[in-house]
């Protein structure tokens, strides 16, 4: 193409795009002033009047909606943060077991991905909450003096309670994520060449030695990127809670939307937390990521 | 001849034995396991033949399917199943016509408008209001739709990303950026609470298409991303070689780089579609009755409550067994669509 040509054609697209947004942004005034809302964010600063079950800071009804949102961010990183480490944990395990020698060992975590991989995550959630939680019928299912404790109202281990909602959303994030997590496991330390492998033992290493200081530095590399995107997803995914109740940053907009209407504003507010999640959840990952690379330097 | 079977079979099992017991902790574990499976599995099997009320699923079939579509049109939606259906078994285990094998692409995309009409009414059939869908054929509907409109949208996205005009491949960057960033419910709740209030007073799109256009956005740009992964990775020399047999700009782009592109991307396309027909299961969130919402509707009768483990180890077999079939379709593709890796 000319240079011309390319300016008149990026010209004719940017015309497009910005009328088209106009248009949709001249439609959607015309709807609110009909339905006499307005766009602003004074409402923020209003008291919310609902309660929230869960509060890691102190919260009564009659703090403002801000607040309200940002106990249901916190709510969330809360829920992120630990099914994260969870679901990394029970992942690394099912991704060794999946390339490791014992073949029943094997089929087993190959079984395990392909059905977790293969029913929805909201089915996943709710067979956890209203099957694993709401469902014990004498109410308590495992007790053991008072380190752990298990029933309906959710799990008390040694003094920290988590609730029902809380723990059905730690544990279905957990298992669905460290699937997947898995997966990503396997392909790194298949990415391991298998003359490294046939190097270390010729040379005497013992099996766990070489694992862990021949094997897994090398599929760090393949594993990192993969996980981050793993993460990324699970915050993502964090936002089904709605359906077991627990009051995230998604399910708090939901309320605050059927409260007082305002469904754009809080869309809004939605996108923004979860770009900051996002941004949260990158950087740690790229700092992991460098330390990481940087202790391979100089070793 | 029953000397050599006996010996191979002697070394199927020194291979077994082999791979279970390499050592005493190896051997240890492979015995504990085996004796947890067996218990897992003899518990599972005396639930589901014993324990389990299955009158829950048996007497909702027609809901899990068809939702509440009027039952004496229910034929309607229980053809374009089965239509798929055969066109699956045709797919895979069908004869190897050329003519046969040349028109299956067409069939598969005229199974929309078929189910379309069929669901519709119209010409000659009740017309049914898109309300009344729902069930698994709504579930399907979704995914069918969305992934049909989302690939074509998907490809102009990847293209306008690898341009050389920086402006659109800034806004076709930004675009996907954003999609990938916001989370599905997002997008879905955009789509059936802040569509009707960006359209012009009086004109109204119901909530099904409201779904598709949903799904379409926000996987179209998944899709975009898996085919810039394909664009990528096509060798420039691809490009040199069509620039010298004189094609020009855009008969590169039609039959040089979205063909190897495509075929480069198909794995994650069809994982794409795949993860799309399990996340329908969101909008029983968001108020349409499919698959998953059927469960809810039904576990909130009074008449079925409190039998979860039924309803959910069902739907859990259904959403399975579906995906279980895409998998094993799209696996059939990926064969036939490998060449040589040589030629490259």
């Amino acid at each position: 193409m000319k240079k011309s040509q390319k300016i008149f054609v990026q010209f004719g697209i940017c015309f497009f795009v910005i009328s088209l947004v106009g248009l949709l942004i001249n439609n959607l005034t015309i709807n609110l002033t009909r339905t006499g809302l307005g766009f602003n964010f004074n409402w923020l600063f209003k008291p919310a009047s609902f309660a929230l079950a869960e509060h890691p800071l102190p919260y009564s009804s009659s703090d403002n909606y801000a607040w309200a949102l940002f106990i249901g961010w916190l709510n969330s990183l809360k829920v992120i943060v630990s099914s994260l480490m969870l679901a990394t944990v029970l992942g690394t395990l099912i991704g060794f077991a999946r390339t490791g020698k014992n073949a029943l060992l094997s089929l087993l975590s190959a079984g395990y991905i392909t059905i977790i991989r293969q029913t929805p995550l909201l089915l996943q959630l709710m067979f956890w909450y209203f099957i694993g939680f709401l469902g014990f019928k004498d109410n308590t299912f495992i007790h053991i003096k008072n380190i752990i404790k298990i029933s309906n109202q959710g799990i008390e281990l040694s003094g920290l309670t988590l609730s029902s909602e809380f723990s059905a959303l730690l544990f279905g994030l957990g298992i669905f994520t460290s699937a997947y997590i898995a997966e990503v496991i396997r392909g790194g330390i298949l990415s391991v060449p298998k003359g490294q492998w046939e190097a270390f033992r010729s040379l005497g290493l013992s099996e766990k030695k070489g694992l862990l200081s021949i094997i897994i530095p090398q599929a760090l590399p393949a594993i990192l990127p993969g996980l981050t995107s793993q993460y990324l997803n699970l915050a993502k995914n964090s936002t089904l809670a709605i359906a077991v109740g627990y009051s995230d940053i998604y399910a708090i907009n939901d309320t605050i939307i059927n409260q007082t209407g305002r469904a754009i504003e809080c869309f809004l507010i939605l996108l923004t937390s979860f770009l900051l999640l996002n941004l949260l959840i990158c950087n740690c990952m790229e700092i992991i990521n460098k330390t990481i690379l940087n202790s391979r330097k100089y070793n | 001849m029953t000397n050599i079977s006996i010996s191979s079979i002697i070394i199927y099992f020194q291979k077994i034995r082999r791979n279970l017991s390499s050592n005493l902790f190896n051997t240890f574990l492979s015995l504990v396991l085996l004796l947890i499976i067996s218990l897992v599995c003899l518990n599972t099997f005396e639930w589901l033949i014993f324990d389990a009320n299955w009158k829950v699923v048996g007497s909702n079939l027609p809901l899990f399917a068809f939702g509440s579509f009027p039952s004496n049109e229910h034929w309607r939606p229980a053809i374009w199943i089965i239509s798929l259906l055969v066109i699956s078994i045709i797919t895979l285990f069908g004869p190897k016509w050329k003519w046969l094998r040349k028109n299956l692409l067409m069939a598969w995309i005229s199974t929309i408008p078929l189910g379309l009409y069929l669901l519709y009414g119209g010409f000659g059939l009740t017309p049914i209001m898109s309300r009344h869908w729902g069930g698994l054929t709504l579930t399907i509907l979704l995914t069918t739709c969305s992934s049909l409109l989302s690939l074509p949208l998907g490809i102009v996205l990847a293209l306008c990303r690898q341009s050389s005009l920086p402006l659109i491949q800034k806004l076709s960057s930004i675009y996907i950026d954003v999609m990938r960033a916001i989370p599905l419910i997002a997008v879905l709740f955009f789509g059936q609470l802040l569509i009707p209030l960006f359209l012009p007073v009086g004109i109204e799109i119901d909530r099904v298409w409201r779904a598709i256009f949903a799904f379409t956005l926000f996987v179209s740009a998944y899709i975009a991303e898996d085919i810039r992964g394909g664009l990528q990775s096509i060798p420039k020399t691809q490009i040199d070689a069509a620039n010298s047999l004189g094609l020009n700009q855009y008969q590169i782009i039609q039959l040089v780089l979205i063909p190897q592109a495509l075929r480069i991307a198909l794995p994650a396309l069809t994982n794409q579609s795949i993860g799309l027909f399990q996340n329908t299961s969101l909008m029983a969130i968001l108020g349409l009755v499919e698959l998953l919402g059927v469960g809810r509707s039904i576990l909130a009768n009074p008449e079925f409550i409190g039998q979860y483990i039924e309803v959910y180890v069902w739907l859990a077999f259904v959403y399975w067994l579906v995906c279980t079939i895409m998998a094993v379709l799209a696996r059939h593709l990926e064969k036939r669509m490998t060449i040589n890796p040589a030629n490259f």
